[in-house]
């Protein structure tokens, strides 16, 4: 691969190959590009275009400039919605990043019957949302949930509800229950990266005398850098996301003190059908994550050589 | 398997084994306890102290079965497979494209599926709900279908483009050497090879689109009505039916399930888009 590399002429590796005409793989992609369009493109023109105009109960009506944005930036309610944001993701995602790391350097000693530990452990990643809400709604439903009556209760947290009806609580609930979710994908995800390190370095070290603590910081840490920052960005965003589990556990409440931007966003369109601002929330949501993906994809390519 | 001639041998092993087993365990737990509400009685539910042991119902199943939850399957079956086969056929050519030639603003076009891809869905809706409404795609198969494309295509091609790149290119050569079309190479040569990164992929994007809620729950209705909507609407007024859901619950787990084994090393490739090979 690397001669191809070196020798690779304007056209492109596949220089060997018949000449395409120019617009070959533009014919390739255009149904893609075209569909991508319509389904991302277009949705979001159009939610800028609401979140200029005056748009309640479904009717759009005048161009009200940046109205929307200005009432929405007053709004204790959208910096609620950041705040309890912020917290989720910088409790979750450092607990699920330094659980992942040690998951991963255990899985990584010689453990017997990965080929069955690995997928069973994939399972809390890989099912949907919305059952991992259900399911930790029946563990920590009111006074009978298993972990309601046997943890919870037991070690007089809570009494005679769910933790989920707790206005301190129900965000650190949901953060918990995020680890749950999330701590075997990072897990895994590190042991790939793991498993693909040289052998070189450690059978160096290895004759040097170094024990595993050294060999750890000063060959492992190092070498899987570029995978842990990579990773760890894209749980970083997604956790940002969170919707599904946060709306069937809690619904944002009690109160304000769950409530996401994602949930913000969806209250406000379909409960006080104030769509401008919703649009603008939206729009605004979008921007970051744009921002964000692009990071990602920066890192990705130039420190992990991906993509 | 190679690293373990590095690491130190023998009675330790056992020693991790049984600390990621207990692990297992652990996490695992919450998925074996629904299982068992599906047979739970209502009494043996709500008991405090907790019930171990209780005498099996099927009444769950009956009350699930007489709501036509079933057609929920069905309906969650029939859409997953229309949008994940209308993906791959779209798909393909353009990830093949996107991993083999140059083309103008290639990595403008590319950070554009990238972020389709990681738009929050929430974002997505409120214009899809406002767009659909004009064009009566409300609880149709064919609006969900396009609004799954958002998170479904971009991923398809972005994965799969990072399996067409492991393909070694100077087999395309020597074919087109021999003479062969543009078409004939991609028939012959690069199909065959590229089939289990496409199965996989597709069939992540099954579950994406089975585990979707979103996009579902407020496009959709009474006509198009996905397994993990009819979840939350077992919340009632009456109550909230706890074996029912689980036994809805456990229904929509057991596809993913299935697929967790058969997939194993792809889901980390596909779960990162490609950055790290699993």
């Amino acid at each position: 691969m690397a001669s191809a590399g070196e020798t690779m002429a304007p056209g492109g590796p596949a220089r060997a190959l018949p000449r395409e005409r120019f617009w070959y793989p533009y014919l390739l992609i255009a149904p893609s590009m075209i569909t991508l369009t319509v389904v991302s493109l277009i949705p979001f023109i159009y939610t800028v275009y609401l979140s200029f105009h005056a748009a309640k109960f479904g009717r759009v009506t005048d161009f009200i400039g940046f109205d929307n944005y200005a009432q929405l930036l007053t709004d204790t309610r959208f910096w609620n919605s950041i705040g309890v944001a912020a917290t989720f993701v910088f409790i979750a995602v450092p607990i699920e990043f330094m659980l992942g790391l040690a998951g991963a350097l255990v899985l990584n000693q010689n453990v017997r019957g990965r080929a069955v530990l690995i997928p069973l452990l994939f399972m809390p990643t890989m099912m949907a949302p919305i059952v991992v809400g259900l399911l930790w709604k029946i563990m920590l439903a009111g006074s009978w949930g298993f972990l309601s009556y046997n943890v919870l209760e037991r070690f007089n947290l809570i009494e005679g509800t769910s933790v989920f009806a707790s206005p301190d609580l129900a965000l650190y609930a949901l953060i918990f229950v995020d680890i749950w979710q999330w701590t075997p994908f990072m897990m895994l995800a590190f042991f790939a990266g793991l498993q693909a390190l040289p052998l070189g370095p450690y059978r160096a070290a290895a004759v040097d005398g170094a024990n595993p603590l050294q060999m750890f910081f000063h060959i492992t840490l190092p070498m899987l850098t570029p995978l842990l920052v990579v990773i760890g960005l894209l749980r970083f965003i997604d956790a940002f996301k969170v919707f599904d589990t946060v709306y069937i556990l809690t619904g944002g409440g009690p109160g304000t003190s769950t409530e996401t931007p994602s949930i913000l966003a969806n209250k406000m369109t379909f409960e006080f059908w104030n769509i401008g601002e919703a649009s603008a929330l939206a729009v605004l949501v979008w921007l970051a994550f744009f921002a964000f993906c692009n990071v990602f994809y920066q890192i990705a390519k130039k420190r992990l050589n991906a993509f | 398997m190679a690293e373990e001639s590095a690491r130190p041998q023998g009675s330790r092993g056992l020693l991790w084994t049984s600390v990621t087993v207990v692990y297992a365990a652990v996490v695992l737990f919450p998925i074996f306890w629904m299982a068992s509400m599906m047979v739970k009685p209502n009494e043996a539910m709500f008991a405090r102290p907790t019930a171990w042991f209780f005498t099996p119902t099927l009444e769950h199943f009956d009350y699930v079965l007489a709501q036509g939850f079933h057609w929920s399957l069905l309906t969650s079956f029939v859409l997953c497979t229309l949008s994940t086969a209308l993906v791959v056929v779209i798909g393909t050519p353009a990830a093949y494209a996107f991993a083999r030639f140059e083309m103008k603003l290639k990595d403008d076009m590319f950070l554009f599926i990238l972020g389709t891809r990681m738009a929050p869905p929430v974002c997505l809706v409120i214009p899809f709900y406002f767009i659909f409404a004009r064009l009566n795609l409300l609880d149709t198969f064919l609006g969900l279908t396009l609004a799954y494309m958002t998170f479904n295509l971009s991923f398809y091609i972005w994965v799969l483009r990072s399996f067409c790149r492991d393909l070694p290119v100077e087999l395309e050569e020597a074919a087109a050497l021999e003479g062969w079309s543009r078409a004939q190479v991609f028939r012959r040569v690069v199909f065959p090879l590229l089939r289990n990164g496409i199965v996989a992929t597709a069939v992540l994007c099954f579950i994406f689109a089975w585990n979707e809620f979103l996009f579902a729950f407020m496009l959709g209705g009474k006509a198009v009505q996905t397994l993990p909507v009819s979840i939350p609407k077992l919340i009632t007024s009456q109550g909230v039916r706890w074996g029912e859901m689980a036994v809805v619950g456990m229904t929509a787990l057991l596809p993913v399930l299935a697929v967790v084994f058969v997939l194993q090393r792809h889901i980390v490739r596909g779960l990162t888009l490609g950055a790290v090979k699993g």
